[in-house]
């Protein structure tokens, strides 16, 4: 009889496992967890973006029946521990380290910091509390741009930093830059801005602390993309052992970057927790998501590119300030990544980059999806720029300058190899998708009809996880871990730090994990969100297909040999003559010898092995990236945009992408969908206002405009899948890329649209009001 | 203040404080936590649950408000067979990620098809719009109503 092989899940769009929860309501929100005696907690807030702290008077909200408990930024300073941002800790950072404490305490730095805690029994009750404290304030001068915070006579935000500068200026060259520039055809000169905008997950941050006095044991159910570095910032803020705390997290309404580890309302309701001696939850409202959880990007660009007449680009030299808001953490860093992924697929013989830092009084920084993201739109920017002085198309431009596939691979002149990146082929194949010379023909008989159509192109390429370096593991975040077991019900379990917030990690990795070990998707548990058996991990940084579906594809076939193992001694066979087929394992031809994988563990766990035959069924494995290698692929949109009310409807969207190969088309394709709407948003809608003062102008969904189903069209996306790198994982990530290189692809098609107006788009946030005074200022149409 | 009403088909009584919504005391007093707060102002459309025959945005209404009401929520659309026609289409059709706005589009969803049946693309983009998903870019939540409305024309025309 033939063996009874399983159909593989793998490659194959299976059915989530997290929807039957989910599309009935029985998913597990941070905000659905009630535990008995629990309070609430509200924060107050400064109504002011930058000020001394004179008094804070918590005594009428003491006093209102319901209120249990008060905090000031005093007090609470003197419940924990002081410390730098334990994410920077972690990173190992060692530039300027702003010292703050949990809740202000001296002084205010943005329109929202937190200046107290209110617990009480009922969050209603809490906000009425807040509505009591009162606080004194003396007005300091607000900071609130880059150019006033790089201005050594501004107001500091910390007087331990003496000025406002929270990355000291620094400079790289690679290659030969002056020369390159001297001898090149022409210089390009521009300066380009990208707009403060935000993560908005449709659930913000929020936590449920509950600490055991007896046992000294923190237990907070969170909500994270790491219930690890929730807990290491804890345990580092509250002064506690990290084995005395313990993080747990169930569903999570989406991150986007916005919740890794702890922030600082997080810890300081730990610690109110652990004061009090009972539950405390607290979950932001929308407001509080918006004006104090933190912003992402507001960086600015003067880059110089020296260019060919031919088209030909050259050598960039770029310098980057970044206003990384208040409280900086992950902004500070941002330029090293900005730095090193800059030259992006294409070839340059030099390049020079410098940036800046500085904190300003703005809600701070926080990675949002493709942090590092700016460098593309620059990039792909520059490049239309330079074609449309150049009289190229941008197709042209960019296949002329994009680094061919070559064995060995070319190197970024800033150090990575491009193992497996396919730019090239992704524009050829879009070229084969969209018919550019028929759109130009439309595009000109609609333009004769006073209708502005407008067709744009840009390339990206995601570090997902990043080539194979010589000096380590793939990807930022080094190896990824997993343990694996064998349960005695025949379930495989999987443990994994991951923490999935909409990634399908529960359907990915089973997915994985039972095409190798031989059983059916449904026999395969994946354990996430619970710090005290889960190993560290972080879901970011789109290094979980790779890294995660590597350890779950190892880790399983680990396990299967051990299982193997044991069976063949409890069916007195070679190991050799096994396998694990369905469910059961059998010897190989001898179909009635099948014996189901749950007996097995049960007979090993009591020992039928014998003795000398570790009878463990479980796997620790680790995975450090195997070859590695980039996605990435080039974005086609075409817009209508509206002369008269400067709308701009995006009439179609192609993505060419090439993340090699696909676990699970649909999860791939959500992930590619949902961050170009994301980008739509960033160039159409989204922008966090600040006004002169440092009020935020964008404190609800009524001025911070989301994307709606009316706003996105229907995305087509087209698949290279790439010759395997690896022997066994060729499955990258996809996390970011449509958010990375959505923007530059729409502002390219709104520039291209308007160029009879002669416009020219140095900014990426293009709402209709500044799409008419784009044109306006441009003059009539020629 | 005493309140009686109907939730998914059983009468429920509650005292609610005369300020607490609606989607408050669903959550907290009736322990129906599927229904979710996204913005508690009336944009995202997360919290929307089914009022007399109505969607409605549950954190803009008072609990005292929907006192003697019929209130379908996420929690009511599941039947003995296993999930309802709507939500194994959504399943079917990958609709979601996070799933913290799907309380409130299947709702909406639930009650726009139920008076649209034959609806197309476009209309249904319209219809959901007042709801937002940061996640899926809304496709993957079209296709699914879309096959829901297709599947149950189909049901229709076989009887």
């Amino acid at each position: 009889m033939a063996e009874i092989l399983a159909e593989r899940y793998t490659g194959a769009s299976i059915r989530r496992s997290e929807d039957p929860r989910i599309l009935t309501g029985a998913g597990r929100y941070v905000d659905d967890i009630k535990l008995p005696g629990m309070l609430h907690a509200a924060f107050v807030r400064s109504p002011l973006a930058h000020a001394r702290v004179l008094s804070v008077d918590a005594s009428a909200a003491r006093a209102l029946p319901g209120v249990v408990a008060v905090f000031t930024g005093a007090e609470l300073e003197a419940m924990t521990v002081p410390g730098p941002d334990a994410l920077m800790a972690l990173l190992s950072w060692t530039g300027p380290t702003p010292e703050f404490s949990l809740l202000a305490t001296d002084k205010v730095r943005f329109a929202g910091d937190p200046v107290a805690v209110v617990v009480a029994e009922s969050r209603y009750l809490a906000e009425d509390g807040c509505e009591l404290v009162e606080v004194e304030y003396d007005e300091l001068p607000p900071v609130t741009n880059a150019s006033f915070a790089l201005d050594p006579g501004s107001p500091p935000l910390f007087e331990n930093l003496g000025d406002n500068i929270a990355r000291p200026h620094s400079r790289n060259e690679f290659g030969d830059v002056a020369a390159t520039f001297d001898s090149a055809d022409r210089v390009t000169d521009v300066h380009i801005d990208v707009h403060r905008h935000q993560n908005v997950p449709m659930e913000g941050r929020g936590c449920v602390a509950t600490y055991d006095a007896d046992l000294g044991l923190m237990t907070v159910h969170a909500a994270t993309q790491s219930v690890h570095v929730t807990k290491i910032a804890i345990a580092m803020r509250l002064g506690m052992e990290q084995d005395k705390v313990r993080v747990l997290a169930g569903d999570i309404g989406g991150s986007f970057g916005l919740k890794i580890g702890a922030s600082r309302e997080e810890l300081a309701v730990a610690a109110a927790s652990r004061a009090v001696g009972r539950p405390v939850k607290w979950v932001e409202d929308r407001s509080e998501n918006l004006t104090a959880s933190g912003q992402a990007r507001e960086e600015s660009f003067d880059v110089r590119a020296a260019v060919s007449d031919d088209g030909d680009l050259l050598g960039l030299d770029v310098k980057m300030v970044v206003d990384t808001g208040s409280y900086p953490a992950m902004g500070a860093m941002v330029p090293e990544t900005v730095e090193a992924m800059f030259p992006g697929p294409y070839k340059l013989a030099a390049f020079g980059f410098e940036s800046t830092a500085v904190t300003t009084n703005k809600a701070c920084y926080v990675a949002y999806r493709g942090p590092w993201a700016s460098e593309t739109f620059v990039r792909e920017r520059v490049l239309d720029l330079i074609a449309r002085d150049l009289g190229l198309d941008p197709l042209e431009i960019r296949l002329r300058n994009a680094a061919p596939r070559t064995n060995p691979p070319a190197f970024m002149i800033t150090g990575r190899p491009l193992v497996g990146v396919t730019t090239r082929e992704s524009l050829q194949r879009l070229a084969q998708i969209v018919d550019f010379p028929s759109f130009r023909r439309r595009q000109a008989d609609a333009r004769a009809r006073g209708r502005y159509l407008g067709v744009g192109v840009a390339t990206f390429i995601e570090a997902a996880p990043g080539p194979r370096s010589p000096e380590g593991a793939s990807g930022p975040l080094g190896t990824e871990s997993m343990r694996l077991r064998l349960e005695e019900d025949g379930i495989v379990a999987l443990f994994t730090g991951q923490m999935p917030h909409g990634q399908s990690h529960q359907t990915t990795l089973a997915q994985i994990a039972a095409d190798e070990f031989g059983v059916p998707f449904e026999q395969v548990r994946v354990v996430v969100g619970d710090s005290d058996i889960v190993p560290f991990g972080l879901t970011g940084g789109s290094r979980s297909a790779t890294m995660t579906g590597g350890v779950a594809l190892h880790g399983a076939r680990q396990l299967k040999a051990k299982v193997l193992e044991v069976a063949s001694h409890l069916m007195e066979a070679s190991a050799q003559d096994l396998l694990i087929s369905d469910g059961q394992v059998l010897v190989r031809g001898d179909p009635a010898s099948a014996i189901g994988l749950g007996e097995i563990a049960r007979r090993a766990a009591v020992g039928d092995v014998g003795a000398g035959v570790d009878a463990n069924l479980e796997v620790q494995a680790s995975f450090d990236g195997g070859e590695g290698g980039w996605s990435g692929g080039t974005h086609c949109a075409i817009v209508d945009v509206d002369v008269e009310t400067g709308l701009v409807r995006v009439e179609r969207y192609v993505a060419v992408e090439d993340c090699g190969a696909l676990i699970n088309p649909a999860v791939v394709e959500g992930q590619i969908r949902g961050g170009i709407a994301q980008g739509i948003g960033a160039v159409l809608l989204e922008r966090s206002a600040y006004d002169q003062d440092g009020n935020c102008q964008s404190a609800t969904f009524m001025d911070y405009l989301l994307p709606t189903a009316c706003d996105v069209p229907r995305i087509e996306i087209e698949h290279l899948e790439t010759v395997p790198l690896d022997a066994d994982v060729n499955f990258r990530g996809v996390g970011e890329g449509g958010m990375i290189v959505a923007p530059p692809t729409l502002v390219n098609a709104i520039e291209d649209a308007l160029s009879p107006f002669g416009v020219r788009i140095y900014e990426q946030h293009l709402p209709p009001a500044r799409v008419l005074e784009l044109i306006a200022a441009a003059g009539p149409a020629q | 203040m005493d309140i009686t009403l109907r939730v998914n088909g059983t009468t429920r009584s509650g005292s609610p404080e005369a300020r607490k919504t609606l989607a408050d005391f669903l959550r907290d007093d009736l322990n129906l936590t599927g229904t979710h707060l996204g913005c508690e102002h009336g944009v995202c459309g997360a919290c929307t649950v089914i009022l007399d025959g109505r969607a409605v945005r549950s954190c803009l209404m008072l609990a005292v408000q929907a006192a003697g009401s019929e209130v379908t929520t996420i929690e009511g659309l599941a039947t003995d067979a296993g999930l309802g026609p709507l939500q194994q289409a959504m399943w079917d059709s990958h609709s979601f990620q996070c799933g913290f706005c799907t309380p409130g589009f299947v709702m909406q969803a639930t009650a726009f098809l139920s008076a649209h049946p034959d609806a197309d693309e476009q209309e249904i983009r319209e219809a959901l719009s007042g709801n937002i998903c940061r996640c899926t870019g809304y496709q993957s939540i079209i296709d699914g109503v879309l096959l829901a409305a297709r599947r149950n024309t189909e049901h229709a025309s076989e009887r």
